[in-house]
């Protein structure tokens, strides 16, 4: 047995998906000195890459793209209906959601296309539009409401994994609310045996010389007169240094984008990528490990062959993905056994917890769900509260998935809470005693 | 009623005279190894605590592919890559009794273990890997082995 | 007259009695108001015993269902998996009393009496084993057992058995339709002339005409009769049945209940199952769930002998009703589970058969019965059943899957799969990747199904829902819940159907809807994270929602 190596700071940070990561980087802006923790990518790296900030809740769901609210409008009015999810409970606080959006965009500059005052409109492998606050550059020019002229779905012959003339058929039905006149095309870019490749390996043969200039080239003898930009599947590279989206759309002379897709997604894989780097950039100590002994902040804590003391934590270890909430027969914490709500009502929430999975779940799959929602509870200081709604422990804050109240399924605001509330947890544990 | 009470006397004529009669003269063997004559040969072997402990282990896995990232299976043949080695051990896990089936993709894994840390539920797949792949082998015939 | 026969209900009596009714020359119309086995078939136990119980009442049963087991194997051979189950003795003292010994021994006589049958349906003599060699054998089972007899039975994939049995049926001519429901049985002069119908799908209503009605639609014919002027009385009985993940053992392990009634964990397929409730169900048959307690009880039942199962993954609780023969005072377990024929004339419906009860292992003996009994209403001359001697598609050879590996780009397991499903049809299956290669794509590799599996079901196996492929290739009821197999499947569905976006999707929405239907009363451990990680992959990439 090796004996541990000691590691001192003033926060840290459990968890290294995007709310813990926005927490270190607003915590060493602040000027902290910030470890952060984490066992493995967890949820982050499983999105679709790009960040739903809040859906609107006025807008018809037949008619996405007339949600054209700004993220804090739509995030105001979703806290007014759902008293318990995150944004409504952080109360004055949510005003901070540009100034968080803003800093998450420069945290990850290279990655991340800059925000506009709407949502953008991405649509997805199902053929639907799904607005985002933030994307990256390599989805940015699919903006249903941007596109100038024909949207084009190109399909990668001999790959099932996308139905370009399904995505395409589908996407026509946006066309009467602003949505551009879609056509598929099918583009042979001759990379030779493509059937069988999994979306990594896709991405990886197209970071190969010529690879994504070729399947450029494929493009832009398909294109139709009048195209305006271009989606294909999102398998545009994996490292954004290979620079496969540019090499691709210098190619076809025209503007090309990203779908957004299902899990693994590679725009997912290249947002955790980039967090890694952000807090690389920063100076953030990152150890890896699953954490072991935690009492609280101000203890020692192990993690791999390190033992890390803070004064302040920030616990964004996810939800059941992140492994921030478990259930074996009740919800619980596994970290430091903090009490779980698993409803909205708050005080009641909580007993809810031990509840059986089909009390906490509705018969429809849509919706909302209790038991998906489930989380910790916590105060408008993102402070954890403990059974009697005090907070549980000096010097605790909790961040993304791990808070309760929301699921990014249903309501569409995973990623957006994630910064929010990392943002807001990260610059409290650093400067303790307000002056946030 | 009369075929009831029928089947009654002749399960009662089963138990005082024939069925003793049968263990007297016809056992060959102990339980267990007439047991295992009759099942082992098609598979269906008992399951060990580190069998099971190692299916419990691989339980935790949601299907999400980022190990794959990580593993390049270089040994493989196409379809054995586009399985994903790692992405289907949970499928070559889940039956003992189609392992030897996978010994030809289990073996394709170079056992350099970068799918463990790239893992979100903690899955220790490098060792069930190995736990697999050792069965594998050991269930396979030696005359069938190549090379 | 438009048909011979119209048959009500898809599930294995339906499909079996078309199947045979097909083959002996009548002309048959069978309407299944959702897809074949969705009622008690498909999600019975799934065994094809040789009827061991019978051996209390009459002997001949017993050598007359192991009969059937063979034949079965005979015309399914690919279907089939064999399931050694262990039967531990406990006793509640101490030391064994004499009764335990007495009751030992009585068990074994008993299971070695119906060894005699075993020949019957290639199964293997039972064995007694002493404590030692049985924590051998399981080494999970909790402390304190004496010993064990074991017993052989076989194992089946019920939806694949209805399917093959309407296939067939269809081979031979008769017109099936599914998700076209018999919405009243007509009648005329004390006679039934006909049905009619509705297409749920199309919307399409119309009436066929036959002078035999068979109602083999479970649970749902005392409405049925009673919407058409009959009555048929019935014990609907609902039985919950858990999906575990994969193999908890290869031997099947029976066990008692809190309520001290007989259960099991059994291995099925590439998974285990533990079963079963039973329990008199008044509901509405179609909005039948496992409640949490059905749940509880099972798992309880299922940790008395073998706590570790409560670390295993459950990934659904699923449940059908049975059709136990009408009886007031015994509890349900009491129920005599042999199978009555009504005759309709009666209530002035001559010439409408219904089925109460049977089991699913004797389906084909009871099929045959039906048949004879429509071609004697019929006023037809005798023809002989032919349903044990010619195989269901597929199961006149099984190949072997490593050599399909080697000639076609399949994975070794893969093709093993394949081949359980499909038996000899799996090189149809595989014929397909040389046209196009990328069916080669394998959509789930949990259950290991093909991109060309899906194709071929959808072309040969009368698709009509996404959802059907459930039943045909166990799309999406895995533990990964549909996470990468939905998408593309309801892609090549529609591609194969001429489904329109829309179609699609509302396709989609319902495969999914399905699937949380039957996850919902178990999601726990690393199912929850499951589906969390499903919900938020199909809202993140816009699925219907």
């Amino acid at each position: 047995m090796v004996s541990p190596r000691a590691v001192a700071a003033e926060v840290l940070v459990v968890g290294g998906g995007m709310a813990g990561t926005i927490a270190a980087l607003a915590a060493r802006e602040a000027g902290a000195r910030v470890v952060l923790v984490r066992r493995a990518p967890g949820a982050t790296a499983l999105s679709s890459g790009a960040v739903g900030v809040a859906p609107d809740p006025f807008a018809l769901p037949g008619e996405p793209l007339r949600a054209a609210r700004g993220p804090l409008e739509a995030a105001r009015r979703l806290a007014r209906l759902r008293p318990d999810h995150p944004y409504a409970v952080l109360g004055d606080r949510l005003e901070a959601l540009p100034d968080a959006l803003a800093f998450a965009t420069r945290a990850l500059a290279p990655l991340l296309a800059p925000p506009l005052e709407r949502p953008r409109f991405l649509a997805t492998s199902f053929g639907t539009a799904v607005p985002a606050a933030l994307c990256q550059r390599s989805q940015a020019a699919g903006d249903l409401l941007a596109v100038g002229g024909a949207l084009v779905v190109a399909g990668l012959a001999g790959h099932l994994g996308l139905d370009a003339a399904l995505v395409a058929a589908s996407l026509e039905r946006y066309r009467a609310r602003g949505g551009p006149p879609t056509f598929a095309v099918e583009v042979d870019a001759g990379l030779g045996e493509l059937g069988l490749l999994r979306p990594h390996e896709l991405a990886r043969r197209l970071e190969q010389p010529g690879a994504a200039e070729a399947l450029g080239a494929a493009i832009r003898a398909a294109l139709p007169a009048g195209a305006g930009a271009v989606l294909v599947a999102p398998v545009l590279g994996l490292r954004p240094e290979a620079q496969v989206p540019e090499r691709v759309a210098g190619a076809a002379g025209i503007a090309v984008a990203e779908l957004l897709a299902d899990v693994p997604s590679m725009p997912g894989v290249r947002l955790q990528a980039a967090l890694e780097a952000a807090l690389a950039a920063a100076g953030v100590e990152v150890v890896q490990g699953a954490i072991q002994g935690a009492t609280g902040p101000g203890a020692p804590i192990a993690a791999g062959a390190t033992e890390i003391t803070a004064a302040r934590w920030v616990l964004a270890t996810g939800r059941f993905v992140g492994g921030g909430i478990a259930r074996r027969g009740t919800l619980r914490e596994p970290a430091l056994g903090l009490p779980v709500q698993a409803a909205e009502g708050r005080e009641a929430g909580v007993d809810l917890a031990a509840r059986p999975a089909a009390s906490l779940t509705g018969a429809a799959r849509v919706g909302p769900q209790p038991l998906l929602s489930a989380g910790l509870r916590v105060d408008a200081r993102l402070r954890p509260l403990d059974a009697r709604g005090r907070p549980a422990a000096e010097g605790l804050h909790a961040a993304g998935a791990v808070v309760g109240g929301h699921e990014h399924a249903s309501d569409g605001t995973g990623l957006g809470v994630a910064i929010l509330t990392g943002y807001l947890a990260g610059r409290a544990a650093a400067r303790p005693g307000g002056g946030e | 009623m009369a075929t009831r009470a029928g089947a009654l006397s002749y399960l009662a004529w089963r138990a005082l005279v024939a069925h003793p009669l049968r263990r007297l003269f016809r056992r060959r063997g102990t339980g267990l190894e007439r047991f295992r004559a009759a099942y082992v040969a098609e598979g269906l072997g008992p399951t060990t605590p580190e069998d099971r402990a190692v299916g419990e282990a691989a339980s935790a896995c949601v299907a999400c592919g980022l190990c794959e990232l990580g593993c390049e299976l270089a040994g493989a043949v196409p379809a054995v890559r586009a399985l994903g080695l790692h992405a289907a051990f949970r499928l070559y896990s889940r039956s003992a009794a189609g392992l030897p089936l996978a010994a030809a993709a289990l073996e394709a894994c170079a056992g350099c273990a970068g799918c463990d840390a790239l893992c979100p539920t903690g899955v220790p797949i490098a060792r069930i890997v190995r736990h697999l792949r050792a069965k594998a082998l050991a269930g396979r015939d030696p005359p069938v082995r190549e090379g | 007259m438009d048909y011979d026969v119209i048959i009500l209900g898809g599930g294995v009596n339906g499909t079996g009695t078309a199947r045979d009714c097909a083959m002996r020359g009548l002309r048959v119309l069978l309407l299944e108001k959702a897809d074949f086995g969705v009622g008690a078939s498909g999600n019975s136990s799934g065994m094809i015993h040789g009827g061991i119980r019978y051996m209390l009442s009459d002997r001949h049963v017993t050598a007359l269902a192991c009969r059937d087991s063979g034949y079965i194997q005979r015309i399914a051979p690919h279907l089939l998996f064999r399931i050694p189950f262990l039967m531990p003795f406990t006793s509640r003292a101490e030391g064994a009393t004499l009764r335990d010994r007495a009751a030992w021994y009585a068990t074994e006589v008993y299971v070695g009496t119906y060894d005699l049958f075993q020949p019957l349906k290639h199964g293997k003599p039972s064995t007694r084993l002493s404590a030692e060699e049985l924590y051998r054998l399981e080494p999970g089972l909790r402390p304190g057992l004496r010993g064990a007899v074991t017993l052989d039975e076989w194992g089946i994939d019920a939806f694949r058995l209805c399917a093959l049995n309407a296939l067939s049926a269809r081979a031979h001519g008769a017109e099936l339709r599914t998700w076209t429901a018999g919405r009243e049985i007509l009648a005329e002069g004390g006679r039934v002339r006909g049905v009619r119908f509705r297409d749920a799908l199309t919307g399409e209503e119309g009436e066929a005409r036959a002078p035999v009605v068979f109602n083999a639609t479970g649970a749902w014919s005392p409405a049925l009769a009673r919407r058409s002027g009959a009555a048929v009385p019935m014990r609907p009985g609902k039985g919950v049945h858990l999906t575990l993940d994969r193999r908890y053992s290869n031997y099947g392990v029976i066990l008692s209940a809190v309520d001290g009634r007989q259960m099991f964990v059994m291995p099925h397929e590439d998974e285990s199952i533990v079963g079963t409730t039973d329990d008199d169900y008044y509901g509405d048959p179609d909005d039948v769930e496992a409640t949490n307690d059905e749940v509880e009880y099972l798992v309880e039942g299922a940790a008395s002998l073998l706590p570790g199962v409560r670390n295993a993954r459950i990934t659904r609780a699923w449940c059908g009703l049975r059709t136990t023969i009408y009886a007031y005072g015994p509890n349900e377990d009491a129920l005599s589970r042999e199978h009555q024929l009504h005759d309709g004339a009666a209530f002035g419906r001559a010439g409408l058969l219904s089925l109460v009860g049977g089991k699913l292992a004797s389906y084909r003996a009871q099929s045959q019965e039906v048949t004879d009994r429509i071609l004697a209403l019929l006023g037809r001359a005798p023809v002989p059943c032919r349903t044990h001697e010619e195989p269901l598609p597929g199961g006149d050879e099984v190949p072997d899957p490593a050599a399909l590996a080697r000639a076609h780009p399949v994975a070794a397991p893969i093709a093993a799969r394949l081949v359980y499903r499909h038996g000899g049809r799996a090189r149809e299956i595989l014929r397909l990747l040389e046209e196009d290669p990328r069916l080669g794509l394998v959509l789930c590799r949990d259950e290991g199904i093909l991109a060309a599996e899906v194709v071929h079901c959808v072309r040969h196996e009368q698709v009509r829902r996404l959802q059907d492929l459930r039943r045909r290739c166990r799309l999406a009821v895995g533990a990964c819940a549909g996470l990468d197999c939905a998408r593309v499947a309801a892609q090549l569905a529609g591609r194969e159907l001429g489904w329109s976006p829309e179609q699609v999707r509302a396709e989609l929405a319902d495969l999914l809807d399905a699937g949380w239907r039957e996850r919902r009363p178990i999601l726990d451990g690393a199912q929850l994270v499951q589906e969390e990680l499903v919900r938020g992959a199909h809202a993140a990439a816009g699925a219907p929602w």
